[in-house]
């Protein structure tokens, strides 16, 4: 079973559809005719799964956008707001310091983007490329930090952190999954994939291991960075009860904790909630959408090999 | 299973690991060896960050966790050491078993459905018909959504008088009681976790499909075989590996599995806490003012310690494929 | 409740590890409870989700108060409400709990066990006079001497229901239920008018309703609970009746105070308790459901109605004890309570307060009348739930009265297990 194979096709495979685009006729992978009712049941088949994938989200975007007026829990219900407004979103931004929370998050998101990308490739190079004494021990030290459920020690984090002076900083925010072991693995794993011969090269050129890293192994595997990157921003920005612990001064609440606060003890609307929920999702979704070329080429490094 | 998705990555790279490491020693052994005599100490240099960070605030905490479990300490009040005490209360603990059961059956529940329908779906989209990029987009967004937010979309969905509901009644099948009742919310629960696995699952079977030589599809359609039987003669045998592979990295993760049972039933597990799972255990005695951080870290342990076993196992049974 | 249920998953385990060079140390001396001295320094004060509504208040308290006693410096922070306790069981733990705490009395206990909360008949016996003697008593724990947080605010509320589905099924709208008895013989009405799509309860009985019910929840020395005694098992067998007959909500056995709210607006339930603060929520939410509002009473057995106390507790280790207890009487005091009282439908703790004409004279509308009615209640309410009832014992009672009404054991059986269930949990903490 190997990932590495598996994903190598994929790259071929999504870049099929650039060329065959512009194909006057609808044909399959092998290039042959796809027949109409194959065709029509096929994009029922999509839409439906369509419909169950992305309809919920479609769902609490609607509620977010339905005025006060609107009852909510009407039965059966509304699918489309009969009077859409954004007056839920101000509200958000009136009940909390949204925007600045936002700020907050994507420093946090970013550094933990730039720190897993330089801290995984580094390590994942020296886990696959360099032979040196104690390389299983380092590799299986990465693997046995990858099976602790992460659940059962935040309490210690916090204390190691205090010791640190770093509680109640975006800093101490970032740290415990600045470098994040199955980043490092997964970088690992793209390493080895890449064929040898091509280092070897630089090797007898008389190259050292840096400048084989940084010139040729690095630029051979951005799909794999653009996943570490991805998991990385989405991991700190959906991230709750770490930032929870850490961060005591509301002046550094990231996105999540803040949003918190949309369910007060004395107030609650399930419309601002909507629009607060909407707003933590929606640049994740937009960030995949972007990023989504180099993310499924990503998952198929590899390519290099074929 | 609070995050899902790291956690299946990451278990998909350690099981994958053992298979990519052959190919690549044979060739890298001869230079590499050259490397350590030039630069003896850069390798360290590379790997140091990396390693200090998982020592400081994972192995270490995790370690303390371990330390524990054999103290019966409180979170505000420091425990003496007490043998395997709590590890013996944990065998005649009703709940402890409770979530013990919920954790398997949510592996058995959930396992084969994330094994077959990404399959099914990664072929419905392998086709590049007009328009499939966004396709495959679109499925993936459950995934990347926090699942924290999927949760609550789907209690919405499922309320009694939500979404779910006014379109069953609407059928004519009446309303359900999704989450009110034990088995349903559990089921509820792992449709949820199924829900938010499809589009990950599907992108490795995919790559997986994309493998399969298009020959075998020919000569398989040249004989007459229909598409089912081409699906059991060809492409099952072909993703086979790959289907191991997904059994492994779903049941580490739905053994786990920790916020969509307690988001759909809430923080008690349910009625009577009938649902509750052992993550959840561990939560609830551990935490707040009056937690009970001994009996709770032991439960950790025994959730680690299945983990590994799991792990274990699948590579076992994978190699054994191999051979 | 979407993103605070957030909060809650996402704090998984969170006092699960605790290195052992960095806990509370129990019961060993923990600083001295000498406030005096002068009123200076920096403090640090922590509400509960208080942010939001309320940050202009809180910001010109501060100010005020720094004014008053120059060369104080007062931070203020809140925290979100979901995942209080934990927050606060990390700092506890952590040595970063701030100097001045708002808490409740659950949240006191076990703090003031692990010898983290200043006594204050020690420190500040001069203020006791200046507060409800049931308030400032509701800060103190069974088998311990003193008295842990000042006095907050106390909150309690009427019983909402919904004259429409009581007209449907045949009641008098304008006669609510007084007794139990009543509200049962209604429950069990408007379950059968509606054949079981109306139920007029949501939430199965926590140890409060015990209390109000006239079960006794502990024994007379603090050690030990009773609740199970004949009127708990009276009770609980009321209930189970109301479930089966989907009087008592079929998913009240999953319910959250969120959804049972949902469930009132969305009038599938036909009962809640709730506050005045309430009333502004009917009219925007669910306008047509506030047409049809009706107000009644706390159904209780004891005459007393329940109420909810929040208090404000000095840390014994803080490094300007005086101005902590300063700071923390200032904010507790009656003009500020009574000033904040005025802000939000909750009430003062300070004596003499509620008598004030804001609190006892009807200006016609339903705002003002929940807030008389509760302010008179509150004169004799009590806070039924035991300071010692942990976290771990209210999910002990739940699952209990779960199995019962589920018909799995029976009420008597239940009662007895959840009640052993507690003392053996009272008994570890020690």
């Amino acid at each position: 079973m190997s990932v590495t194979e598996d994903v190598r096709v994929t790259t071929g495979m999504t870049r099929k559809p650039v060329r065959r685009r512009r194909a006057p006729r609808v044909t399959d992978e092998n290039g042959r005719r796809i027949r109409v009712w194959e065709l029509v049941l096929r994009y029922a088949l999509l839409l439906a799964v369509l419909a169950i994938t992305v309809g919920p989200f479609l769902w609490q975007l609607s509620t977010s956008l339905k005025g006060t007026h609107e009852d909510i829990f009407s039965s059966p219900p509304t699918f489309l707001p009969a009077d859409p407004t954004l007056h839920n979103y101000e509200r958000v931004a009136d009940t909390i310091p949204v925007w600045d929370y936002a700020f907050n998050s994507l420093k946090v998101a970013t550094a933990n983007v730039v720190t897993n990308c330089v801290g995984s490739a580094l390590a994942g190079y020296a886990l696959a490329r360099l032979r040196y004494r104690g390389r299983k021990i380092a590799t299986l030290v990465f693997i046995l930090a990858m099976l602790v459920p992460v659940e059962s020690i935040v309490i210690a984090q916090f204390t190691t952190m205090r010791e640190l002076g770093l509680n109640n900083t975006l800093v101490g925010v970032v740290l415990p999954g600045c470098i994040a072991a199955m980043n490092v693995l997964l970088m690992r794993n793209a390493f080895l994939n890449l064929p040898y011969e091509i280092e070897e090269a630089a090797y007898v050129d008389g190259a050292n291991a840096w400048q084989r890293f940084l010139r040729i192994a690095l630029p051979s595997v951005k799909g794999t960075l653009a996943v570490v990157a991805i998991f990385a921003f989405m991991g700190a920005w959906d991230d709750f009860l770490w930032p929870l612990i850490v961060l005591s001064d509301p002046a550094k609440f990231t996105l999540t904790i803040g949003l918190n606060y949309l369910h007060g003890t004395f107030a609650n609307d399930e419309r601002i909630v909507a629009a607060g929920t909407i707003i933590a999702v929606a640049p994740l979704i937009i960030l995949f959408a972007c990023l989504q070329r180099y993310f499924f080429r990503g998952v198929g490094e590899g390519a290099v090999k074929g | 299973m609070t995050s899902p998705l790291p956690t299946v990555k990451s278990a998909a790279e350690t099981s994958a690991n053992t298979e990519v490491t052959r190919p690549a020693k044979t060739s890298g052994e001869r230079p590499a060896s050259r490397v350590r005599r030039h630069l003896p100490t850069s390798p360290w240099l590379f790997a140091a960050p990396g390693l200090l960070v998982v020592a400081v605030f994972i192995l270490y905490p995790f370690v303390s966790t371990v330390v524990n479990s054999f103290t019966d300490r409180r979170t505000l009040i420091p425990g003496e050491f007490v043998g395997l005490a709590n590890f013996r209360e944990l065998l005649h603990d009703d709940m402890f078993w409770t979530g013990l059961r919920n954790s398997v059956l949510y592996m058995v529940g959930v396992v084969p459905a994330l094994v077959l329908l990404p399959l099914l779906l990664a072929l419905l989209v392998q086709k590049n018909i007009p328009g499939i990029t966004f396709f495959r987009s679109a499925f993936y967004t459950p995934v990347v959504a926090s699942i924290v937010v999927v949760g609550l979309i789907w209690v919405w969905m499922l309320d009694e008088r939500g979404l779910v509901n006014s379109l069953l009644e609407a059928v004519g099948i009446g309303r359900v009681g999704f989450l009110s009742d034990q088995w349903l919310l559990l089921l509820s629960a792992m449709a949820v976790t199924v829900w938010k696995g499809l589009g990950y699952y599907m992108i490795i079977y995919l790559a997986a499909l994309a493998n399969v030589p298009r020959e075998l599809h020919e000569a398989a359609s040249v004989d007459g075989a229909g598409a089912v039987r081409r699906f059991f003669t060809v492409t099952v045998p072909a993703v086979r590996s790959t289907m191991v592979l997904v059994a492994a990295l779903s049941s580490v993760a739905a053994f786990k599995v920790f916020s969509e049972v307690y988001l759909m039933a809430g923080p008690n597990g349910g009625p009577a806490g009938e649902d509750t799972t052992l993550v959840m255990l561990v939560q609830r005695t551990g935490t707040g003012l009056t937690g009970r951080v001994g009996y709770a870290s032991a439960i950790s342990v025994v959730v680690f310690v299945v983990t590994v076993a799991l792990m274990l196992l699948v590579l076992r049974a994978d190699r054994k494929e191999d051979a | 409740m979407p993103i605070s249920r957030r909060a809650l998953a996402a704090a998984a385990a969170i006092a699960v590890v605790l290195p052992l060079s960095a806990c509370g140390s129990g019961g060993d001396d923990s600083g001295s409870t000498d406030a005096s001295g002068k009123i200076q320094g920096s403090i640090t004060f922590q509400t509960w989700n208080l942010r939001a509504n309320f940050k202009p208040y809180f910001d010109g308290l501060v100010k005020d108060f720094e004014k008053k006693y120059p060369g104080t410096h007062v931070k203020w922070i809140d925290q979100p409400g979901e995942g209080y306790a934990d927050k606060i069981s990390a700092d506890a733990a952590g040595g970063t709990l701030p100097d001045v705490v708002n808490v409740s009395p659950d949240l006191v206990a076990p703090l003031a066990k692990a010898g983290l909360a200043l006594d204050l008949d020690k420190a500040a016996p001069k203020y006791k006079k200046e507060y409800l003697p049931g308030a400032w008593a509701s800060h103190q724990i069974p088998g311990m001497d003193g008295t842990y947080a000042f006095p907050w605010y106390l909150n309690t509320g009427p019983l909402f229901y919904n004259k429409g589905l009581f007209r449907k099924a045949g009641l008098d709208a304008s006669k609510p239920p007084k007794t139990y008895d009543a509200l049962f013989d209604d429950a069990l009405q408007l379950a059968k008018k509606s054949k079981g799509k109306v139920a007029t309860l949501a939430n199965v009985p926590t140890i409060e309703d015990f209390g109000r019910y006239g079960a006794p929840l502990m024994n007379k020395e603090g050690t030990g609970f009773a609740f199970n005694d004949a009127k708990g098992v009276e009770l609980l067998t009321k209930y189970k009746e109301l479930y089966e007959a989907k009087a008592l909500d079929p998913q009240a056995l999953t319910a959250t105070p969120e959804s049972t709210g949902k469930k009132f607006l969305t009038g599938a339930v036909a009962m809640n308790p709730g506050s005045a603060l309430d009333l502004s929520k009917f009219k925007k939410e669910a306008p047509s459901l506030y047409k049809n509002i009706g107000i009644t009473d706390q159904i209780t057995s004891t005459g007393k109605v329940n109420m909810y106390v929040m208090g404000v507790m000095v840390n014994s280790r803080s490094k300007q004890k005086p101005a902590a207890v300063a700071f923390a009487h200032y904010v507790t005091d009656a003009q500020h309570q009574m000033e904040f009282a005025k802000k939000v439908a909750i009430f003062p703790s300070t004596a003499g307060s509620l008598d004030d004409p804001y609190f006892t004279k009807q200006d016609g509308s339903d705002e003002t009348r929940v807030r008389i009615a509760a302010a008179d209640s509150l004169k004799s309410a009590v806070n039924y739930t035991p300071v010692l009832f942990s976290e771990q014992m209210k999910t002990e009672l739940r699952n209990s009265v779960a199995k019962a009404l589920q018909g799995k054991e029976s009420p008597k059986t239940a009662l007895d297990n959840a009640v052993k269930a507690c003392d053996r949990l009272l008994q570890q903490q020690g």
